[in-house]
């Protein structure tokens, strides 16, 4: 196989669109194609400021170096969710890229600040976090952009992500999340700020191939808390149907956004037109105390019981029970 | 040849005459997986030789 542009011998092929591209040419074509996206889909401004949710992982710090490269106005913000090892390392990841390339990287530890840690909120009937750390996630990352000034929140869901959440939805119909599924969310609310998801047209192995060649050194493993979930169950599904139909992922995702969606009775919480602000935190809701206040009120009471029980423990990185994900998939 | 998978670095000794062949022989699908020889990603059609060393990158995430 030949580079595309320079025809030198290939590094990473686009089984898709069946184009290849050698390591020197292939990250201006994928930095073009996060351009192309933020551009097309009205994501941000030069001049606006832009908040990454930053992981640790090869999406959100490939985003990151990306926009960074692409000239924009990017800080980033990384959540110390206490997933014991693995919350370790990709703290480590995310501090040592942000020293690297001397980024501002805003911090918010749950154990010290609030009071509980992630594996405090397991669903008693899926034994997992899944769903209640994406609530922790999405509040934080809002909080701390609203409070900071931030005009958006950057995340780096990719193709794959964004596929194996609209086939969760479908399997589920999920009509609320399917009918706001999409890579923009526009603020509703002065204390909701707009989310972007600029690598939404990239596959998975794209944006690993983007950190393997520009040397970003990123957490390699999986989160231990979601082995099991079914959102990687979809995208083994989705990658089983692209070994033969290379496209289907993208023709799944970008068919619907073009053409499903507005047949989808919107609705959910980003749509609400009565929002108004919980009693205890100010953040906006549609009832007076907010999912993010209930949900850390049980994971307080969870962590005291623990506590008193057991004294502070590791949380255990194997075993975990397998069951659902959240319906709306990952959410850094 | 000689693979390491990572992320756990379990090695294994694999005949395969180019990239596809060798994902198809692991049981690994091409769209979740980079092979890597040295510090080249390598496409689905290179050939491999006898004394190949390669490391395969899982590119799979999310859950949480």
């Amino acid at each position: 196989m030949r580079c595309r542009r320079c025809r030198a011998p290939a590094n990473v092929e686009i089984r898709r669109s069946r184009t290849a591209y050698c390591a020197r040419c292939y990250p201006d074509w994928f930095r073009a194609q996060v351009q192309a996206r933020i551009d097309h889909d009205r994501m941000f401004r030069r001049d606006e400021r832009v908040l990454v949710a930053v992981s640790g992982g090869k999406d959100s710090l490939g985003l990151w170096h990306t926009l960074t490269r692409l000239g924009y106005q990017a800080d980033g913000m990384y959540i110390r969710l206490g997933i014991a090892d693995y919350s370790r390392r990709s703290q480590e990841k995310s501090e040592a890229f942000a020293a690297r390339h001397g980024l501002t990287l805003h911090q918010v530890d749950l154990e010290k600040d609030h009071g509980f840690v992630v594996p405090d909120l397991l669903d008693t009937r899926s034994g997992k976090p899944c769903a209640a750390c994406g609530t922790v996630k999405r509040y934080h990352f809002n909080r701390v952009a609203a409070d900071l000034g931030y005009d958006v929140v950057a995340t780096g869901h990719n193709l794959d992500d964004e596929a194996a959440t609209l086939l969760g939805n479908v399997v589920h119909w999920n009509t609320d999340y399917l009918g706001r599924q999409g890579p923009v969310l526009e603020s509703t609310h002065p204390g909701l700020v707009r989310k972007v998801k600029p690598l939404y047209r990239l596959g998975e192995r794209e944006t690993a191939a983007y950190a393997i060649i520009e040397r970003i050194d990123y957490i390699l493993e999986e989160c231990p808390m979601a082995r099991g979930a079914k959102s990687l169950a979809y995208k083994d599904m989705l990658n089983t149907l692209e070994e033969g139909q290379p496209g289907a992922k993208y023709q799944f995702l970008v068919g619907f956004l073009k053409h499903g969606r507005k047949s989808v009775q919107s609705g959910g919480f980003d749509q609400a037109s009565d929002l108004r602000e919980c009693t205890r935190c100010g953040q906006p809701t549609t009832g007076d105390l907010c999912a993010y206040c209930r949900m850390a009120d049980r994971g307080r009471r969870k962590a005291v019981l623990k506590e008193a029980k057991y004294g502070r423990q590791p949380v255990a990185t194997t075993g975990v029970p397998t069951e659902p994900a959240s319906p709306g998939g990952r959410d850094d | 040849m000689r693979v390491t998978i990572l992320p756990d670095r379990q090695v294994k000794e694999v005949d395969a005459r180019t990239v596809a062949d060798l994902l198809k022989a692991l049981g690994l699908l091409r769209d979740a997986h980079i092979v890597v020889r040295g510090e080249d990603i390598l496409t689905s059609d290179v050939r491999l030789t006898e004394g190949d060393e390669l490391e395969v990158w899982p590119v799979i995430s999310g859950g949480a």
